[in-house]
């Protein structure tokens, strides 16, 4: 979805010339573009993250709208404090625009695993964060972003899926019995859409932005699903689990609520996300394995 | 030894800022101390009322090392771009004046206090005024001798050496005196002019608490084709004789007994 989101950038540019890209020195094949037709409103500052966001602030103190691009563990952490003050504190409108997400850089090992950096981005008021699941919601949400004027995170995972075919915040596709429901994002959204076509009994809550998340979009089929399955490329804790805990917690509804997520790093090499999917539950077979477990214990129970 | 020349807008704001240091029980007496003439030097050479219209095509001024927050409230209000009653309110309940430089004051363009932070953001302002074709626009930053430690300020300082950004006027107050001790028992920088001129950079030393002489230097940069250092030459606590040198006077803030002594020893100087 990378190039869907760099092509929409690339004609945002053409319409408003207070948008300003940079990188630090990554999109080979992708990017060029950009240079060559605004090279008044491209930079590229270089392996330097923690000058991509410096740089960014202060043009937007010049009046800019910056859009600054790298791979998502380099975004978020090399530079965290620099987003911490020298974005959110100054409430700056800039969107960072981390490709790769979750395993999708399955084999470089686990600095190159995306697993912690939205849940850390999440720990600084003010800074929206999306992780577009479908090519319907990324090709758009550029122009949604430099037209909201607040900081953002965008969270990009790798792949082109046409499923969910909707540009909402949230997606709720509901089974033909509520029964349990699996809240997902990203690339597991897609097994987590497998897994609901083959039952009648499971639906999917499709997560596009991770913050804000508004009680009133989900409410409804979290009271209508006894079980929630939280299924994500990311840690829990302070990720999509932790969010629909506290959310649940605060409005009094009490689902019982189940993570498939990563659990720490892995120093183990595998040739494709498919591989730690599986490790962690996170692929088709493991979240039917999940949903058959679940249903074990509840037999238990009752 | 440092001589000094006496500056009218220099000694107003270094009475302010012991004011509001000693009434706000602040610390960074040091600090604000060696940084008031440079502070003095940029808005003399500015346009302050674009400022204070928040004109876009506006020189900036980022003060990195936000823990001299005193002498840039001070130097603000000397030059009218802060009222002197809320300047009097510094470091107190509820105001907006915290003890790092905050854009909570409209003058003021960065927030800043963690260091390394100011000159990647005047890099990038550098870059934005010069994209928007603002001539003569310029990016002002001040740093600490100490500051330089952080590696943020060497990937801003190739990359607009690399730019050759010449609207971009860096500062460094060196005081030579870090945290707890000197800088240079800490990581040994000396020369720095020589450090910054490999990086690309036109490089000026000047006493650091001569005004004109600043002065000079900052239209040099103007007048030439590379981003300027200049390096000021300062002592950390200066014009307050039993702070000077001393690194305490980072950390440490003025009873009514050492206020006096202070305010007296300016009185002689001036």
């Amino acid at each position: 979805m990378r190039g869907n989101i760099i092509n929409a950038v690339f004609d945002r540019m053409a319409r408003d010339e207070r948008v300003f890209f940079l990188t630090a020195d990554m999109g080979i094949n992708l990017v060029e573009r950009i240079a060559q037709a605004y090279p008044d409103r491209f930079l590229n500052v270089g392996i330097a993250e923690q000058n991509l966001i410096g740089v960014s602030a202060g043009l937007c103190n010049a009046g800019y709208k910056p859009v600054a691009y790298t791979i998502s563990n380099f975004l978020t952490h090399r530079c965290f404090e620099q987003i911490r003050n020298d974005i959110a504190l100054h409430e700056y409108p800039i969107v960072l625009l981390g490709t790769s997400a979750g395993f999708d850089n399955a084999p470089l090992g686990p600095t190159h695993h995306i697993v912690d950096d939205w849940g850390a981005i999440a720990g600084i008021p003010g800074i929206d964060i999306y992780c577009p699941s479908s090519v319907p919601f990324a090709e758009p949400l550029i122009d949604r972003l430099l037209n909201a004027g607040r900081p953002a995170y965008v969270r990009i995972p790798k792949g082109e899926p046409a499923e969910p075919a909707s540009t909402a915040d949230i997606v709720y596709l509901p089974g033909a019995r509520a029964h349990t429901l699996i809240a997902t994002y990203g690339s597991p959204a897609q097994n987590a859409l497998a897994v609901a076509a083959a039952r009648d009994d499971v639906s999917v809550l499709v997560f596009n932005r991770l913050r804000p998340i508004e009680w009133e979009q989900i409410a409804q089929p979290l009271r209508d699903h006894e079980t929630v399955i939280v299924v994500e490329d990311h840690f829990p804790e302070h990720g999509l689990y932790g969010a629909l805990c506290r959310l649940c917690m605060e409005a009094g509804v009490y689902p019982r609520i189940r993570s498939l997520a990563p659990q720490g790093y892995n120093l183990t090499v595998g040739t494709s996300a498919a591989y730690y999917e599986a490790i962690y539950g996170i692929d088709v077979a493991g979240i039917e394995e999940g949903l058959r477990a679940l249903e074990a214990a509840q037999l238990v129970r009752s | 030894m440092i001589a000094t020349t006496a500056n009218a807008n220099a000694n107003g704001a270094r009475r302010r800022a012991i004011d509001m240091i000693f009434a706000g029980k602040a610390s960074h007496l040091g600090t604000s101390m060696s940084l008031i003439e440079m502070l003095t030097a940029v808005y003399e050479s500015i346009d302050v009322e674009r400022i204070k219209r928040q004109d876009n095509a506006r020189d900036r001024v980022i003060v990195s090392k936000g823990h001299g927050a005193a002498a840039t409230y001070a130097v603000l209000a000397q030059f009218g771009l802060l009222d002197e009653a809320t300047a009097a309110t510094y470091h107190t309940n509820g105001t907006k004046l915290a003890g790092h430089v905050s854009h909570a004051v409209e003058a003021v363009e960065h927030s800043t206090g963690a260091l390394g932070h100011g000159l990647p953001v005047a890099t990038g302002i550098a870059i934005g005024l010069r994209s928007k074709k603002y001539t003569g626009s310029r990016a002002f930053v001040l740093l600490g001798d100490g500051e330089l430690q952080e590696g943020s300020n060497w990937e801003a300082l190739m990359l607009a050496s690399h730019l050759k950004l010449s609207n971009l006027v860096v500062m460094i107050d060196n005081n030579r005196i870090s945290s707890i001790t000197t800088t240079s028992d800490v990581i040994n920088m000396l020369p720095l002019a020589e450090r910054f001129a490999g990086f690309g950079f036109e490089v000026y030393d000047v006493d650091g608490h001569d005004v004109a002489a600043i002065k000079a230097a900052i239209a040099s940069i103007a007048a030439g084709t590379r981003p300027g250092v200049i390096v000021c030459n300062t002592v950390k606590g200066h014009g307050v004789p039993f702070a000077e040198n001393q690194p305490i006077w980072h950390y440490r803030s003025l009873n009514k007994e050492l206020y006096e002594t202070a305010i007296a020893a300016l009185a002689e100087r001036e």
